[in-house]
């Protein structure tokens, strides 16, 4: 009721005022600081509204005659700029007026000219705890003011605090200035770190992998059928636990190798592929591996699918670093990174599950994982396939995103029913027993 | 086993076949391609004055920068606007903004035109209220003299253009910067009161920034339904100051008053102090909050040059900052009164109701910028 209340009210407002009646009743000065070698300059934009734009005018236009001459301007530099003060370190500096440009009268009464000034200050050099501190007083009566600094790009100096007043006519800068050979104690905080070249694409590598889910999902279905041998268009039962492990392990070397190949070619500029279509084919290597787990179409040639779909995925990979705003200046210590961060959480992922795969292949239960991951695998994967390819909405991505995010405790889980199973002595199978299973 | 290797290489067969069929069909779906269409569409519906006016090389500088918040009126335009032409064009037009936005951009962009036109309907004409909405904008290139005399009248000025309307959903300008292709890059601007797109594509991606929002009436009805054209964010930024703790509103909460944009139009390439509260000091909701309130910005754009600007933001979560200036209650079902800022290393986004007289949740300006990337210069810098 209230909130009808609100809405009818605020409507009642929109329709009976006329739409553009505010009245800019202030006059807006904005300064921009900037600190910059041996100056500290200063840009400020002077917006007077409507209400205050006659008192402006006619501080500028001294004699009333309905322009600003050349002389009128100068004079009202200046005086702007004698009602600024600027000290550095507790001592005075004194201001040189720059450009200083005026919009037309027209403009100023309808409170859309902006008057434009620049001024510059001499900065003296200083160690690593300096001060600097802005005032404007011009006309305080009228005035809303605006302050702030620029992040240098003169890396000798770092801003480490700002302060100002209540109604902002005072600033405070604190800033650091590296004097000499002796460079500036690392940042507590207010400027902008970059992104450590390895350390941070490493990171991303990681966390692109955890939250990359179509990537893991791909190598997750392609270990399902690991352990088992085909049997004609059967999975049979099973693998000896070494001949698990090496399929395994050549289904994660070969997709790490096929990946590693297009990252660098396509992070260093070599190779260049559209966005888009790749990341239908990856949703194409998801559903060809989830069918290849119900029934192997390619059996013994896992490791040579999982290289060739690598290669997809790479790209993928490629296109998140590049998005990632690493410029090509990083090259290959960022690949390297990125690539090792990958791998690591890959094969954190692979060791989580593998015992669990080992383990459940010796039973019989182990054909339910099988199909169920790969049905759910196939359903994404399709999801996938209408929403990249023909733009159809689906909840694919939520349902995958919660799955995702309770990862840690499916596999927990997974491991728990898994040694369950296996102790059971009636569901237990030979390891190297070879019986069609399915 | 000769029957397995049959059914070997029949599925491989089959499984080529599968790639064959999807592979043709992937070539035609880039967003890159079908803006290009439409931007080729509309041009070639133009004609040859209309696309001289239409054209800029890519690296006119003035051009990039001719964007405002006021109305065009005031601050004249590049290009050619919706009024100028006939409706085959004009839905040309519009065919090639929508396929440069996703479908939620689009709708925000015609509730902003839509906006204007309520204020249209409401101008009282010459002389009403005047104080149209305040500077901050007024930067715009050195513009052409209009002709108009130094001001002597005492009244209101109307803009130099004459006695047309100066609101309304007609006075939108199109312009390109560059040629239409899927390789090289080019720029597509559309604007006008309260609005500023400058799409930058360059192959495959596609850069929003510097892109400038506004809504005047911020909250209308249309056709029985109220419409708030940037009411997401309002309210998600209203919803990610009640997340914070204590601790963490004394940082966010600036102790002063912030009166406008600082980083408005003619503001580029500037990179303030950031200020408030680092992400580093957020928690994951709190994150996932700023996060998609970012999402307001980067989502305008279609939806995958969106999916890689949104990894990016994420990427930098840590370093991104949020400050407050303003109230911290709003009116249910209205808009928040008080100033925002989101800066990290690769964005700058500032809320900025217009304070100064009037009612602010009525009345606001957004910014929208990538200091690092501003009309895709990265990107460009490395052709």
């Amino acid at each position: 009721m209230n909130r009808l209340l609100t809405i009818a009210t605020a409507l009642l407002l929109a329709l009976t005022a006329p739409a553009h009646a505010h009245r800019l009743d202030e006059y807006l000065q904005a300064t921009i600081l900037c600190i910059q070698g041996t100056h500290v300059e200063g840009f400020m934009r002077l917006v007077p509204g409507v209400a205050v734009s006659s008192i402006v005018i006619s501080s500028i236009d001294t004699n009333g005659d309905g322009t600003l001459s050349e002389p009128e301007q100068q004079a009202y530099a200046r005086r702007v700029l004698s009602e600024l003060s600027l000290s550095i370190d507790g001592r005075p500096a004194a201001l040189q007026l720059g450009s200083a440009h005026f919009p037309s009268l027209n403009e100023m009464r309808e409170g859309m000219g902006e008057i434009r000034l620049d001024f510059t200050a001499d900065l003296p050099r200083g160690g690593l705890n300096r001060k600097l501190v802005f005032e404007n007083h011009h006309q305080s009566r009228i005035s809303a003011y605006l302050v702030n600094s620029l992040v240098p790009s003169d890396k000798t100096f770092r801003i480490t605090a700002q302060n100002r007043n209540q109604n902002r006519s005072l600033y405070q800068l604190d800033f650091a200035q590296a004097d000499g050979g002796a460079g500036l104690p690392p940042a507590p905080h207010a400027s902008l770190p970059r992104l450590s070249g390895f350390e941070g694409a490493f990171r991303l590598g990681a966390r692109h992998i955890v939250e990359g889910t179509d990537h893991l999902l791909f190598l997750l279905v392609l270990l399902l059928p690991a352990p088992l041998l085909a049997c004609g268009a059967r999975w049979a039962q099973c693998a000896t636990i070494r001949g698990s492990l090496l399929q395994i392990t050549k289904i994660v070397t070969a997709f790490t190798l096929g990946h590693s190949v297009t990252l660098a070619l396509a992070a260093l500029g070599w190779v260049h592929m559209p966005s888009r279509p790749i990341e239908v084919l990856i949703a194409v290597s998801i559903l060809v591996s989830a069918l290849h787990a119900t029934h192997p179409l390619f059996p013994g040639r896992e490791a040579a699918i999982a290289a060739f779909f690598g290669l997809i995925h790479g790209l993928a990979f490629a296109t998140a670093l590049r998005d990632l705003g690493f410029d090509r200046w990083y090259g290959l210590v960022s690949i390297l990174g990125f690539n090792l961060g990958i791998e690591t959480m890959q094969l954190i992922v692979v060791a989580a599950i593998l015992p669990s795969l080992l383990l459940l292949s010796r039973t019989r239960a182990y054909s339910l994982l099988r199909i169920g991951g790969a049905l759910f695998a196939i359903l994404a994967s399709v999801g996938w396939i209408g929403e990249r390819l023909l733009n159809m909405q689906n909840s694919v991505d939520s349902v995958v995103e919660i799955a995702a995010h309770h990862a840690p405790w499916i596999a927990a889980a997974l491991f728990l029913v898994s040694v369950l199973l296996y102790w059971q002595p009636t569901r237990h199978v030979q390891w190297s027993e070879v019986t069609p299973h399915n | 086993m000769k029957a397995d290797s049959i059914v070997f290489a029949r599925r491989i067969v089959t499984l080529g076949a599968l790639c064959l069929c999807v592979a043709p069909a992937l070539a035609q779906q880039t967003a890159t391609a079908r803006i290009v269409q439409a931007a080729n569409t509309f041009l070639s519906s133009l004609d040859a004055k209309q696309r001289q006016h239409v054209l800029y090389a890519f690296d006119d500088g003035e051009q990039r920068a001719r964007w405002s918040n006021l109305p065009t009126a005031f601050v004249p335009r590049g290009g050619i606007s919706l009024k100028e032409m006939t409706p085959e064009q004009r839905s040309a037009a519009m065919a090639l903004v929508a396929a440069a936005l996703s479908p939620r951009g689009f709708e925000k962009v015609q509730q902003i035109m839509e906006g204007d036109e309520v204020n249209k309907l409401t101008d009282r004409g010459p002389g009403a209220g005047n104080g149209l909405p305040p500077g901050g904008g007024g930067n715009a290139p050195p513009r052409p003299n209009l002709g108009n005399p130094p001001a002597q009248s005492n009244g209101p000025m109307r803009p130099p253009m004459g006695d047309g309307p100066i609101f309304g959903k007609d006075l939108y300008y199109i312009s390109l910067l560059g040629t239409p292709s899927t390789q090289s890059p080019w720029m597509l601007q559309f604007g006008g009161h309260h609005l500023a797109l400058n799409i930058t594509i360059s192959g495959d991606r596609g850069v929003l920034t510097p892109t400038l929002t506004g809504a005047q009436p911020a909250l209308y009805e249309t056709k029985g339904k109220t419409v708030r054209p940037l009411g997401q964010e309002s309210d998600k930024a209203f919803a990610f100051l009640q997340s914070l703790d204590e601790t963490q509103r004394k940082q966010a909460i600036l102790g002063y008053r912030l009166a406008d944009l600082v980083l408005g139009p003619g503001q580029d390439g500037k990179t303030i102090v950031p200020e408030g509260l680092k992400g580093s000091a957020q928690t994951e909701r709190q994150r996932a909050l700023l996060l998609d309130l970012m999402g307001e910005w980067a989502g305008i754009i279609h939806e995958s040059a969106a999916a890689s600007r949104m990894i990016e933001l994420k990427a930098d979560l840590d370093e991104t900052w949020f400050a407050w200036s303003g109230p911290v209650t709003v009116k249910p079902g209205s808009n928040i009164t008080a100033y925002y800022r989101i800066q990290g290393p690769h964005v700058v986004i500032e809320y900025a109701p217009q304070t100064l007289g009037g009612d602010p949740s009525m009345h606001v300006h957004t910014m929208y910028r990538d200091p690092t990337n501003d009309y895709g210069k990265k990107l460009t810098a490395a052709e």
